[in-house]
């Protein structure tokens, strides 16, 4: 009978709409005793079982049907609090959680702030999200907690070389990360050569890694986002925590302002080599007049303006100093570098269902190289100054369909290289510094829908606008390489402009309430370069914008996984898949010098070419518990082509890496003791090495082959720690009547005992072939050398909060 | 500049961090000619041939006397006169060259006479060097043809040169000269020393090969090291320096811009060999056909500088 069949599918779909037609909205915010938000809370209406997440302000909205409902509010830190409401209209809520009594603030390892099964209920995919309890849970590496360290340890993401901050994720390279600091982009993130993150684990709240499908919002970069927020201060009292360790210490000094409507946040870190060791090293020693130190401040402040208006601020500012002076031969060098960054955040709920985002923000980084010697002084400079304004609007048509749409505007100031030189009173010519100028702009639109209890999407469409512009002197070299001609660009004058579609959805299918399939892909395009002639990130590394010669990074990713929970979401673990591919990437030609601005661009010693980057990479973690942990495996390939370098044919990047492993574990013992695990292994990097020499004049002269082809040795390591926690409460006893009172400690410490490198692995920093001895006196040899820089290393942390 | 920082690191990693000889397979190579060659003013042309060697290949002696190729038909022409150069090994060698060709080899005479290596030269006058000829080089060797030119510029010579104390009464420091670079045209220069006495060859400094990109037009003093400190057990405190009382020979060579790109990649390559923080550089060479190596003109003022107040 067709019509019967016909009704019941008219019937099913009216009962459907009926459903919906009988919902209300139910909106509100979810916090802390403290006031302070709670974001990735999880809302659940228990009867339906139907639910949602808290955003990053702690704002949640859910439709439910009307009538009692039985609501509950889980935050993985938090008391569970559930609570039966009567809900006859669309209603707003406030929910305070309790935080949970004597909470080991750094007891395990575990998952971050998010709902039990978030990892298959969302539709991210190559996501990964760490807040700072569970990087200080970990070893330290001379006695430093680094998020950039940690995030290492996860699939797909891999350092440049030991020790290093670079990251490297799916292929792509250091510069193809967006790295945000509360919105605003961060440059040359690192400390000391690039050994440690400009992120002071003190004043970081937590951090999300995007590596696919990154939200439409985010643009510029065309491989990962890496989003890290800054701690809020409290609302309800003064709080001071910090630490020591052996390379620096610091201290953030929190509480509430304005009556509790606002909270600030200040926390600073320096190290003390300089006034350590400098004064140990003997005057004999090649090393004597060394100085070295770093620094860095965060400040934040947040006001709450009204029930609908909050108003934020954060600022970073740190610097490196790097100096050398003998005053015996009169010689100096001095070298200092830094970000400098800051932003004013803007949140405005215009209604329940509209929110508005406003911010303006600058992120500047600076470096220096200045030498004397007698009267002859050198000066090199390269520098980036942007600023920086977004606004975006939210809306939720209902609770299974959100919307975001906003725009993004960047005025871009890049001085590549600038040098100066004189010798006593007469100057050199080096050439104007250049300055590189640029319009950065995007409009974008996102779209999150339920199509179905399985089905989820996300979608989003930015289209991004670059535009170079003068004054800018283009040098134009000739055929046997040398400056021949030159076009002068007026101020303002259009030089280039560039526009991409930048298309991205992913996407979830629950096959059932422990599994589901997810998929994501992004078209991205960059228009900032970074032209690195090593394997380690370098503050001399120059970073430029796209010009007309060379043109702005773009590519795409895809990626497929599978998500499996076990255990009652204790166990989580993942398969993905993907593949990504770069046009435009940058490489120094072979034998180009970059030394100077006189009478050339530095673009003009670049070549581009492509890149591509596949994987597979697997993934255990358990998150509750004593024993918690993740277990992490990438096999990847990623090569590079240019056309003029290496005949035209395609090579290993140097961060090429077919096996990655890593395994991470905390256990706690007790309240007082918890141990880390970490642990990797990985293949070693790509590099090129002289292949053959000749003489020259009696000089040994290197013949290098093509591109990448040596393998360096395996990388593997374990570091282990212990970390002692003093007890959270103490016993009062009253003297007249005896009655005991337990009562939480106002001042709390740890101690966190690390040791890097457990086994002493001399893992390769670099090879390099030296060469020794005089054919003539027939003692010459050519050998390989391997050089380690970090042996076994034990630290020590003090931590304290009160 | 982005080299000399690279340098200092890899010297800082190189230095305090830990070292070790390793083994692993590198990527063959296909063998190339390599040519030495040199042409100076008032001097005959020599050119020395060998092949470039496996990085593991042996390294002892008599190696290192068989990679010299003999066999090769060479000729050198300054535009007016095309002469083919004589092979000429060193134990046959009049004793009055042979200081100017352990210059060439780099080898000690005394070290130079007792072994035998041969090489290409003339020592017909009209094809000795003059300032502002080009001269070509042809290489016909296993039935290939390699080709290169080179010109002898014309000589800037240094204003002065003197020693200048780095602090009171220490008796050391650096040589100092005073140079006068022409302006409007493209100079650049090679720094050459050695003490009288003491040395039997001309060493170059740690970065001999600079170009007037920076300074065209101006007169200005610059210092420079005292390169066989390096080699001579010296203490931390005096190395780099001249000691009082030192008479020092510097050559100053004028080059062209082919023969200093070769020299300037050469010297970093020296200083910067292995580092991670520099670029991967080949030599580049002014020898057509693949060969490395270099065909190089030079134009050298020679000065005496003696180390006093």
């Amino acid at each position: 009978m067709p019509w019967k069949k016909h009704t019941l599918i008219v019937l099913s779909c009216l009962s459907w709409l009926i459903g919906f037609a009988q919902d209300v909205t139910i909106q509100g915010i979810v916090a802390d005793q403290q006031n302070k938000a709670i974001a990735a809370a999880k809302v659940v209406e228990i009867t339906k079982m139907n639910g949602t997440f808290t955003d990053d302000n702690g704002y949640f909205e859910l439709k439910v049907q009307k009538g009692e409902n039985i609501f509950e509010f889980r935050s993985i830190d938090h008391k569970t609090q559930r609570l039966s409401i009567k809900i006859t209209k669309d209603t707003s809520l406030y929910i305070q959680l309790e935080t949970i009594a004597g909470l080991q603030e750094l007891s395990e390892v575990v998952v971050s702030g998010v709902g039990r099964d978030q990892n298959i209920q969302s539709t991210k995919i190559g996501n990964v999200q760490l807040e700072m309890k569970e990087i200080r849970s970990l070893p330290a590496f001379m006695g430093e907690y680094d998020i950039i360290r940690t995030l290492q340890f996860m699939p797909g993401v891999q350092s440049a070389s030991e020790g290093t901050q670079g990251l490297y994720v799916r292929g792509g390279g250091p510069e193809q990360n967006l790295v945000l600091l509360d919105g605003t982009h961060v440059y040359n993130a690192t400390h000391l050569f690039g050994f440690f993150s400009v992120f002071n684990a003190d004043a970081i709240q937590d951090v999300e890694l995007t590596k696919v499908g990154m939200p439409a919002q985010y643009g510029g970069r065309i491989s990962s986002v890496l989003d890290i927020r800054s701690r809020q201060g409290g609302r309800e009292k003064l709080g001071i925590q910090g630490g020591v360790g052996l390379l620096s210490s610091r201290i953030a000094v929190d509480g509430p302002i304005a009556n509790g409507r606002g909270d600030f946040l200040v926390a600073g870190r320096r190290t003390y080599l300089d006034l350590l060791l400098t004064p140990l090293i003997p005057e004999e020693s090649g090393f004597a007049g060394t100085g070295y130190y770093f620094y860095d401040l965060n400040a934040n402040l947040n006001y709450k303006i009204n029930d609908n208006n909050k108003i934020s601020f954060s600022s970073y500012i740190g610097e490196d100093e790097f100096s050398f002076r003998t005053d015996s031969e009169n010689f100096s060098v001095d070298m200092p570098w830094g970000n400098a960054i800051a932003n004013v955040r803007w949140r405005s709920i215009l209604s329940d269902k509209t929110m508005l985002n406003v911010s303006a923000g600058i992120s500047d980084y600076q470096f220096e190289f200045l030498s004397f010697q007698d009267q002859f002084e050198v000066g090199l400079s390269s520098g980036i100054r942007d600023y920086i304004f977004k606004a975006d609007l939210s809306y939720n048509f209902s609770p299974r369909h959100q919307m975001r749409f906003g725009g993004e505007y960047i005025y871009h100031r890049f001085t590549p290289i600038a040098v100066s030189a004189n010798q006593g009173d007469v100057e050199f010519d080096t050439g104007e510094g250049q300055r590189i100028f640029s319009h950065e702009s995007a409009l974008f639109i996102t779209s999150t829908y339920d199509w179905s209890e399985r089905f989820k999407t996300d979608i989003g469409y930015r289209h991004s606008f670059y535009h170079f512009i003068g004054p800018f002197t283009r040098y134009i070299p000739s055929p046997i390489g040398f400056q021949q001609d030159s076009i002068v660009y007026a101020n303002g004058e259009l030089i280039k402009a560039y526009h991409f579609a930048e298309p991205r959805f992913s996407a979830r299918y629950l096959i059932n309430s422990k599994s589901a399939i997810k998929a994501g892909w992004n078209y991205n395009a960059q228009y900032v370069h970074l032209a690195n002639i090593s394997t380690v990130s370098l503050p001399t590394d120059i970073w430029f914008p796209a010009t007309d010669i060379a043109g702005p990074q773009h590519g795409w990713q895809a990626a497929l996984g599978y998500f499996r929970n076990f255990l009652d979401n204790n166990i989580e673990t993942s398969v993905e898949i993907y593949y990504k591919h770069m046009n435009n990437v940058v490489e120094f030609k072979d034998g180009a010098l970059p030394q100077d601005n006189t009478q050339d661009n530095t673009d003009n010693l670049l070549t581009l070419g492509q890149g591509y980057s596949y994987g597979a990479e697997f993934f255990i973690r358990k998150n509750f518990g004593v024993w918690t942990g993740w277990l992490g495996y990438t096999l990847s390939r990623t090569e590079r082509r240019f056309d003029d370098i290496n005949d035209g044919n395609f090579f290993p990047a140097r961060h090429d890496r077919r096996h990655d492993f890593s395994a991470v574990m905390s256990y706690r013992l007790n309240d007082s003791w918890t141990f880390g695990l970490s642990m990797v292994y990985a293949t070693g990097n790509s590099i090129t090495l002289p292949n053959s020499w000749y003489l020259h004049n009696g000089d040994v002269q290197f013949e290098f082959g093509d591109r990448n082809m040596t393998r360096m040795p395996a990388y593997h390591r374990l570091d282990l720690s212990a970390t002692w926690f003093d007890k959270p409460t103490k016993t009062l006893t009253d003297p007249i009547s005896g009655l005991t009172t337990v009562i939480q400690k106002k001042w709390r410490h740890s101690v966190n005992f690390s040791i890097y490198n457990v086994y002493n692995r001399q893992n390769p920093f670099f090879l390099f072939v030296q060469n020794d001895g005089s054919l003539v006196d027939n003692n010459f040899n050519i050998s390989l050398q391997q050089v380690a820089l970090f042996p076994i290393l034990p630290s020590v942390t003090w931590n304290f909060e009160f | 500049m982005q080299n000399k920082l690279h340098i200092i690191l890899f010297l800082t990693f190189a230095l305090s961090a830990c070292s070790k000889e390793i083994d692993l397979d590198l990527p063959g190579h296909d063998p190339k000619l390599v040519v030495d060659g040199r042409i100076e003013t008032g001097q005959p042309p020599f050119v020395l041939l060998s092949k470039s060697q496996d990085i593991f290949a042996p390294t002892d002696l008599n190696a290192f006397l068989n990679n010299y190729i003999t066999g090769a038909l060479i000729t050198v022409s300054n535009g007016t006169n095309t002469i083919v150069l004589d092979e000429i090994c060193t134990n046959t060698l009049p004793v009055e060259w042979l200081p100017i060709i352990a210059q060439v080899f780099d080898i000690a005479p005394e070290e130079l006479a007792t072994l035998e290596l041969c090489f290409y030269t003339s020592l017909n006058p009209v094809i000795f060097g003059e300032v502002g000829k080009t001269y070509a080089l042809t290489i016909d060797f296993e039935n290939e043809i390699y080709e290169a030119e080179t010109t002898i510029v014309p000589t800037v010579p240094l204003d002065t040169v003197f020693w200048r104390e780095s602090k009171p009464n220490g008796n050391k420091g650096f040589s100092w000269a005073r140079l006068s670079d022409p302006a409007g045209v493209y100079n650049a220069y090679y720094w050459e020393v050695k003490r009288l006495g003491r040395d039997d060859l001309f060493r170059t400094t740690l970065n001999p090969a600079v170009d007037d990109t920076f300074f065209d037009g101006l007169t200005f003093e610059f210092p420079y090291e005292n390169p066989f400190s390096f080699d001579e057990g010296e203490p931390d405190t005096t190395i780099g320096f001249y000691l009082r009382g030192d008479t020092v020979v510097v050559k100053f060579s004028s080059l062209d811009r082919p023969t200093f790109q070769f020299l300037e990649s050469k010297h970093i390559q020296l200083n910067s060999n292995g580092s991670p923080f520099a670029t991967p550089i080949n030599l580049p060479s002014n020898i057509s056909n693949g060969a490395r190596g270099v065909w190089a003109g030079y134009s050298p003022h020679f000065d005496t500088l003696i180390c006093i107040d």
